[in-house]
């Protein structure tokens, strides 16, 4: 369980740091009004986003580290698999990268972030189906 | 039931050194004894079981089961009939550690044609009730004592209904009055009359319900102890 | 108490060596299926752009080969001309049964619809193969004036119904399916589209699209039947100076080569994890064995013959060899599909993702090499258990 947790920390990190470096903006490129500001395209509130998701995860992930109950493991493990999902969908559909392909929020961001989303999910079920086992009787 | 004739076990120790373990040993064993073995640490007495129960091949001699020579047979053989008519019982702590005490005792089971027996459950519980463990069924073997360990190896012997019992120095690891409790427990499941015992000890005196006392010295086999 | 109860126990009971035997298989069957995949993804993307193009000889400018090559694999705009007349000089050769032109464009960089230049070809609606059946196919007629059809990647800007380029707006009707090369962010468009859109770029666009007056960029060829594509070639290039005809089994060559030289390395990085996993894999078995010595003594003593001692300990590594296979396989299959764009950006190589039958074939091979891998260091160890004196074992 301790593994797990810490993968979940090591996915809570990856999650929150790379998009930061894999956006249009950070690639210096906005989307230009018409009274020419730039502003930020949509991968960077995505980025944004993902920070926000991978606090709550880092958060969640140090506390199945250290819990002992099996009921709170539970509960934590069931919130991280819906973490995970929230991953996934900020690239997709929540709020989504620039259309480009060639840009570097479709080329890695996404991706990345869909990857890590299902890790997530997957580390999250597996602590789920290890916290639901019988307990070992006490001497 | 059981005959050893003139067996020698020796086990090379390197550079044309060899070590007799057993010399010449001729043993037999009536249906329904309880034959005790004594002796030094080193005399042979673990050889001898070895070599009754089939787990090491004797360097010259023969060992009869019943009148049929045991290494006349294969592998399979000769393990299916450890299974079915040997139960042991070691000085060592042999319960698998990631096994709970009920899976450890249908253990045996699991190479014999019993395998699929709805059956089995039923007398593993029983057994373990017989030897005082039957509420620690779920627990595993780092949570038992040494004392509670061996009553589990005494059912798990047990499980296939065999003819023989084997016990190498079953209370070695234990306190006085553990040992009294488990010597006991031999005694009761021998005083049955369908089981034959043979059991090493190095406190045959503890031993009273022994039918034959018989001393290994040096790898020879002397009667009395 | 099944033997297979047994096994999983025996699993679940060391979880350090069953995670080593875990993680090799999964490098192994991972790393296997991501090799041949890439290579095999790579030639099927070079054999769908053959296949697209339909061309059996393709005519570029001369020395311009390798550029045009790029163009179309890559999807990096290039600008070659040569004089429209050459259309008439190869038309005439031996051979040809079909001349098309076509002219490659490029879009402006930071285009509303793109980030960088978009590779923009136009064709000549009377005479091409190429894009021509497909709109037949797809939407029952050719493209008309400010229409064109774009790769796969290519897309209407957010809020837009119509891409610009060079300021003249452009009705995009179709899309191609994915090739994984240059292809898929192209734009195909007639003769009479680019000529009206060069001429309204000097108005409407920060720069114009300029056009050499009577030029094109390339002339595909499709020969007569039975009529052989190289000896053609050939032909043209002796017929047709300043030219340089490339047979289309001749095409992409460069990749070609490229796609064998990553399958050679890839191919000796798998063979060096192979080895350090089936030794790896060994030894933890071995010292796994050593350390179970005891408890193998013991399971002899209950009945386990030699045979069932071995069958125990190869399913219990082949369990965890086809789980960890399976994983490693899933992984890469994961990975490759979502990051198949970067692959193809980084590499430089065209990649697109083969059939489901293909890649049920080469996840089944990625496993059986990981099974085998596995299987072969274990056997070893796993024999010499079985053969173990179980007396000699049980002695400390």
């Amino acid at each position: 369980m301790r593994a797990l947790a810490i993968l979940i920390v090591i996915l809570a990190i990856l999650i929150g740091v790379l998009p930061q470096f894999f956006n249009c903006q950070y690639d210096g490129k906005g989307l230009v009004l018409a009274d020419g500001r730039q502003v930020p395209m949509k991968c960077y509130w995505t980025a944004r986003a993902s920070l926000a998701v991978a606090i709550l995860l880092l958060a969640l992930g140090l506390l199945l580290a250290f819990s002992r109950q099996q009921e709170t493991r539970r509960a934590l493990a069931f919130l991280g698999a819906i973490a995970g999902i929230l991953v996934i969908l900020l690239p997709t559909w929540l709020i989504g990268v620039c259309q480009h392909p060639g840009a570097s929020c479709n080329l890695v961001m996404k991706p990345a972030l869909i990857l890590m989303g299902i890790l997530v999910v997957v580390a999250s079920v597996a602590g789920l189906v290890l916290s639901s086992r019988r307990p070992e009787p006490t001497a | 039931m059981i005959k050893i004739e003139a067996a020698t076990k020796t086990y090379a120790l390197g550079r044309g050194v060899e070590i007799a373990a057993t010399r010449d040993v001729d043993l037999e064993v009536a249906r329904g004894e309880f034959l005790v073995i004594t002796g030094r640490s080193g005399a042979g007495k673990t050889t001898l079981l070895n070599l009754i129960s089939g787990l090491t091949r004797p360097t010259s001699g023969r060992v009869l089961w019943n009148g049929m020579d045991l290494w006349a047979l294969d592998d399979a053989h000769r393990s299916a009939l450890r299974n079915r008519q040997l139960g042991f019982v070691f000085q060592f702590p042999s319960l698998l550690p990631s096994f709970t005490v009920l899976e450890n005792v249908v253990l045996p089971t699991a190479f014999g044609s019993n395998r699929r027996d709805p059956n089995v459950p039923g007398q593993a519980a029983a057994l373990l009730q017989r030897v005082g463990m039957a509420g620690r069924r779920n627990a595993y073997p780092r949570q038992l004592s040494a004392g509670q360990q061996q009553r589990v190896v005494i059912a798990r012997a047990l499980i296939n209904c065999p003819e023989v019992l084997l016990a190498d120095e079953p209370t070695g690891n234990l306190d006085a009055e553990t040992e009294r409790e488990i010597i006991e427990l031999f005694g009761e499941l021998q005083a049955t009359g369908e089981l034959t015992a043979l059991m090493v000890t190095h406190a045959p005196h503890l031993v009273p319900q022994a039918s034959r006392v018989v001393e290994m010295a040096g790898g020879v086999l002397r009667a009395g102890g | 108490m099944s033997p297979l109860r047994l096994v999983w126990k025996n699993i679940a009971g060391s979880a350090f060596r069953s995670w080593a035997v875990f993680l090799c298989a999964l490098v192994v069957g991972g790393l296997l299926f991501s090799t041949v995949l890439l290579v095999r993804g790579a030639e099927d993307s070079l054999r769908l752009v053959q296949q697209r193009l339909g061309a059996d000889v393709v005519v570029v400018p001369e020395g311009t080969g390798d550029r045009v090559e790029t163009a179309l694999l890559m999807g990096q705009p290039t600008k070659v001309w040569m004089p429209r007349q050459n259309l008439d000089r190869i038309g005439g050769v031996a051979g040809v049964a079909i001349a098309s032109p076509q002219l490659y464009l490029a879009s402006l960089a930071n285009a509303p619809c793109c980030t960088a230049e978009m590779f923009v070809m136009a064709f000549d609606p009377q005479t091409d193969f190429t894009v021509t059946p497909w709109l037949n196919r797809h939407l029952g007629h050719n493209l008309g004036l400010a229409e064109a059809i774009g790769g796969s990647d290519v897309f209407v800007p957010y809020g837009e119904d119509k891409i610009r380029i060079y300021g003249s707006e452009i009705d995009l009707v179709g899309s191609l399916e994915r090739t994984g090369t240059g292809l898929d962010t192209a734009l195909f468009l007639t003769f009479d589209t680019a000529y009206a859109v060069a001429d309204g770029s000097y108005t409407k666009a920060v720069r114009p699209l300029e056009i050499p007056p009577d030029s094109i960029s390339a002339v595909l060829v499709q020969v007569e039947p039975n009529v052989d594509p190289r000896v053609v070639a050939l032909q043209i290039a002796h017929d047709v100076p300043g030219v340089t005809a490339i047979p289309g089994s001749g095409l992409f060559q460069a990749f070609h080569t490229q796609a064998g030289l990553l399958s050679r390395i890839m191919a000796a990085l798998l063979g060096t994890v192979s080895l350090l996993s089936l030794l790896l894999v060994g030894l933890t078995f071995s010292m796994a064995v050593n350390e179970r010595r005891q408890e193998i003594g013991v399971l002899r003593a209950l009945g386990a013959t030699r045979r069932a001692v071995l069958h125990s300990l190869l399913v219990e590594a082949l369990m965890l060899a086809l789980g960890g296979g399976a994983t490693g396989v899933l992984l890469a299959a994961l990975v490759l599909y979502l990051f198949r764009n970067l692959i193809v950006a980084s590499l430089m190589m065209p990649f697109r993702i083969p059939s489901v039958p293909s890649l049920l074939a080469l996840a089944a091979g990625g496993l059986a090499v990981a099974l085998a891998d596995v299987a072969l260091a274990v056997l070893l160890p796993a024999l010499r258990a079985s053969n173990l004196d179980p007396a000699t074992a049980m002695r400390e």
